[in-house]
């Protein structure tokens, strides 16, 4: 019963926005505030009906209603609850409707803040975003209405009253707590890219295009770059976790699907504040903004329609082609108000310098969506070499680790020289007494790397270098900043310096926590650099008792183990570590096998030991039935330095964020 | 704030600046596309092709083709021949120093990725990835999860 009701409040919700889309639209077209309220209203019932159809789905995983087909494709009886809540964006229909649920919460919290603040003021350019919020609902509901090709409702049934014994479960290698998190940050992450598109949207139709939406914008961007950015990193560390093979990220089109609207974001939380500023990009902020929401979109159409994987001999869906014409249908739509809404669109200001913080910002930019483009054109290369000469062609992930690295770099120095370049025109003045010092200091960084590097035989690494020196002045370039200001705020205030240092970040939270955010980003490159390009790797083949010697560590394969767990059997070898004869505990590598899917091989559960920032990380080839006897067990190890780096750099790149989304002020207090 | 005029000459700076830019990163790109970029081949168009193909990076997908796969553990050699879909085509596949991937099974999907010598019909692989035939094939399961796609590697 509760599967029908789920289904009904879908089909409602089909009404409900189109409710919400005509009453809105009516009611600001000829300015009648019932109308209006009424399709704020829709919006909320949107979100209730949703709830609904979500709630009877959860409640058919939680009561293992076999009868369900989506149930029985991601579930199974054995399954932990945890799982099979998770289970609910564990294949497409059931993501679909989470991301649709996730979205009608987007909605509300739209409608909920333009209530707090009509209080004072009558302002409708939130209701002209409800309006793009209820037509992006509208696709989505109509996807999980299950009335369309090559999707079916979530909340289906079988035909004719079949039931199933028991579902066929959860991928394995998605049951593991990562997995049940990852997924639905990316969803927020992406989705909450719904709310400043709309915003965008909502000052085109409504014509206030200043820098009113912008400020509305910009806290629901740096939330979506914010969650974007652990939903991100969370999938690269399960795929280090699981998969095997000993890296975080292999330029897979999933995971370039997710890295591309991340890129824009950031180039759009750079650009915005020329806009505040300078008055300028207003056109520019409006493309970026509306090019990030169709990314995540055509992140969306890229990994299922099949086009892509069908590369990689993964079947695909129908669902693509909806998906394209729902990207076309509203691109068309936004460049239509772009052309209606043209003369207001104009700058009030030009670029007066290439050196200059505004130049900075446009190169930033540049930079950004350039990478973007990059990437799509390597992930689209399939189909784009296809259409060129009639043959099917991809390029590897070489070529994606070699094609960005030289704007990837610029882009870090940027990062440094960015904050610290005086506005409109750069002075001597301000190079003198900004630029030398961390300039010196980044050579000497970066003539560091070198003598190590030479010491332990790498003769030429120009780019690691380049990245070293980039790296060292953009922290000599922040820290100068902090110091700077905290001094002043000190002496000012006649305390501390820690308390100035304080004081500093809490006047301006959203500067300053950008400034942690770039000292994130420079020790992500660090990890980055240290990880991807000087790993080590071997494949050894070991029977009991052998040794295997991994740079200054022994490892011992000492013993073999087998043991039955709720949902799976897990079997592996244990490694003695030692380094320079010392112990230093044991490791084990493992296969998990899952009972709900016997006909699949066993997953990789490989074994990483931490020391200090660097990894020692084991994976494990099939195990032969005779390990205590003989048999010959393979493994492959990977020793991956810095890589500890790349967390703390993601973990440090959120802190900012959090700084910068703290600060409550829709004013703008940059200086 | 009043419209600031810009000199002519900082003007056509900037212009160049930004086409210099946009020359390099595109110049990059179509190189690096150029060097790395492999051509997607059936067993069946492989074979057809096979000479003017030789001693360049390709793409093969098919299936593992039964009876054909020898796993050698204790020198780390994968090697098994890769069955077109449609014909009886095949290409003799070697993979070296790597693990085993997952789910590798006779009558496989398998995508291969590495460097094509035609005088032995063989490809030596660099990269593997599998999927399952049943999951392939099953209508039920049909529809990937976004994960599927990393299967292995």
């Amino acid at each position: 019963m509760t599967a029908e009701i789920g289904q009904a409040a879908i089909y409602l919700s089909v009404l409900s926005c189109l409710w919400a889309i005509g009453f809105l639209s009516f009611g600001l077209w000829i300015r009648n505030a019932r109308a209006i309220q009424s399709g704020r209203n829709a919006v909320v019932a949107t979100f209730v009906l949703i709830s609904v159809a979500t709630g009877a789905l959860i409640y058919g995983f939680v009561t293992d209603d076999f009868s369900m087909r989506y149930v029985v494709e991601v579930s199974s009886a054995a399954q932990p609850v945890l799982y099979k809540i998770a289970a609910l964006w564990g294949a497409m229909s059931g993501s679909l409707l989470f991301w649709l649920w996730l979205l009608t919460v987007g909605g509300v919290i739209v409608v909920w803040q333009n209530y707090q603040r009509n209080k004072q003021t009558q302002d409708t350019l939130a209701d002209y975003s409800l309006i793009p919020i209820a037509i992006v609902q509208l696709f989505f509901t109509i996807l999980v209405t299950g009335l369309i090709d090559g999707i079916y409702n979530p909340l289906a049934r079988f035909p004719n009253g079949q039931v199933a014994a028991d579902g066929q479960g959860m991928n394995p290698l998605l049951q593991t707590p990562l997995m049940a998190i990852h997924p639905p940050t990316l969803y927020i992450g992406w989705i909450s890219l719904t709310i400043p598109f709309a915003f965008a949207v909502g000052a085109l139709a409504s014509g206030r295009i200043g820098s009113g939406w912008i400020l509305r914008s910009r806290r629901w961007m740096l939330f979506s770059w914010i969650i974007l950015t652990i939903g991100i990193t969370l999938g690269g560390n399960w795929a280090y976790q699981e998969l095997g093979w000993g890296g975080y990220w292999a330029w897979d089109p999933v995971e370039n699907a997710s890295f591309m609207p991340w890129l824009l974001g950031t180039a759009y939380l750079h650009s915005v504040m020329i806009q505040e500023k300078r008055n300028m990009l207003k056109l520019w902020n409006i493309l970026l903004i509306t090019l990030a929401f169709q990314f995540t979109l055509l992140g969306t159409f890229i990994t299922r329609s099949g086009i892509i994987s069908s590369v990689h001999a993964f079947g695909g869906s129908g669902i693509g082609g909806y998906f394209l014409s729902f990207i076309l249908a509203s691109t068309a739509g936004v460049i239509g108000l772009i052309i209606y809404r043209w003369n207001r669109l104009k700058s009030a200001n030009r670029l007066e310098s290439l050196l200059s913080r505004e130049s900075a910002f446009l190169l930033n930019n540049w930079l950004l969506v350039g990478l973007t483009l990059i990437i799509l054109w390597g992930t689209l290369w399939p189909i784009i070499s296809e259409a060129i000469n009639g043959e099917k062609s991809s390029v590897p992930e070489a070529f994606f680790n070699r094609v960005v690295i030289i704007p990837g770099i610029l882009l870090l120095f940027l990062t440094g020289a960015g904050p610290i370049i005086s506005w409109k025109k750069i002075t001597l003045n301000n190079f003198r007494r900004m630029f030398v010092f961390p300039f010196i200091i980044g050579l000497s960084g970066g003539a560091l790397t070198w003598g190590f590097l030479a010491l332990v035989g790498y003769t030429f690494p120009l780019f690691s270098v380049l990245c070293s020196f980039a790296a060292v002045f953009v922290l000599a370039a922040i820290f100068a900043e902090f110091y700077r200001g905290a001094k002043l705020r000190a002496k000012r205030q006649e305390t501390s310096f820690v308390n100035g240092l304080n004081l500093l970040i809490q006047r301006n939270k959203r500067r300053y926590g950008g400034y942690i955010i770039h000292i994130g980003i420079v020790i992500l490159y660090i990890g980055i650099m240290g990880s991807k390009g000087y790993f080590q790797s071997e494949s050894k083949s070991l029977t009991l008792g052998d040794s295997m010697e991994v740079g200054k560590y022994k490892l011992t394969m000492i013993d073999a183990f087998d043991k039955e767990h709720v949902n799976y059997r897990r079997m592996g070898v244990v490694f003695d570590v030692e380094k320079n004869g010392k112990r230093m505990g044991t490791m084990e590598p493992a296969r998990h096998a899952y009972y709900a899917k016997p006909d699949e091989q066993p997953t990789y559960e490989s074994a990483i030991r931490h020391f200090g920032v660097n990894d020692l990380y084991i994976g494990l080839g099939d195990l032969p039935l005779d390990i205590k006897t003989g048999g010959l067990v393979t493994v492959q190890w990977f020793y991956n330095p810095l890589i500890g780096v790349v967390w703390i750099g993601v973990a440090v790149m959120v802190l900012g964020g959090i700084v910068a989304i703290a600060e409550k002020s829709e004013r703008s207090r940059d200086s | 704030m009043g419209v600031v005029k810009v000199k002519k000459q900082s003007r056509l700076k900037i212009v160049a600046a930004s086409a210099i830019l946009l020359g390099g990163m595109a110049f990059l790109v179509v190189a690096m596309t150029r060097s790395t970029s492999m051509r997607h081949f059936t067993p069946a168009a492989l074979v057809a092709e096979a000479s003017s193909v030789d001693d360049q990076l390709v793409q093969v997908d098919g299936l593992i083709a039964e009876d054909s796969s020898e796993w050698d553990a204790a020198n780390f050699k994968l090697t098994f021949a890769v069955r077109d879909r449609e014909t009886e085509a095949t290409v003799n596949v070697i993979y070296e120093d790597r693990l085993k991937p997952d789910n590798f099974k006779d009558g496989g999907s398998v995508f291969v990725e590495g460097r094509y010598y035609a005088d032995q019909n063989l490809v030596v692989a660099t990269k593997l990835m599998t999927k399952c035939a049943s999951k392939y094939e099953g209508a039920e399961s049909a529809v990937p999860t976004d994960e599927t796609s990393y299967t292995s590697e």
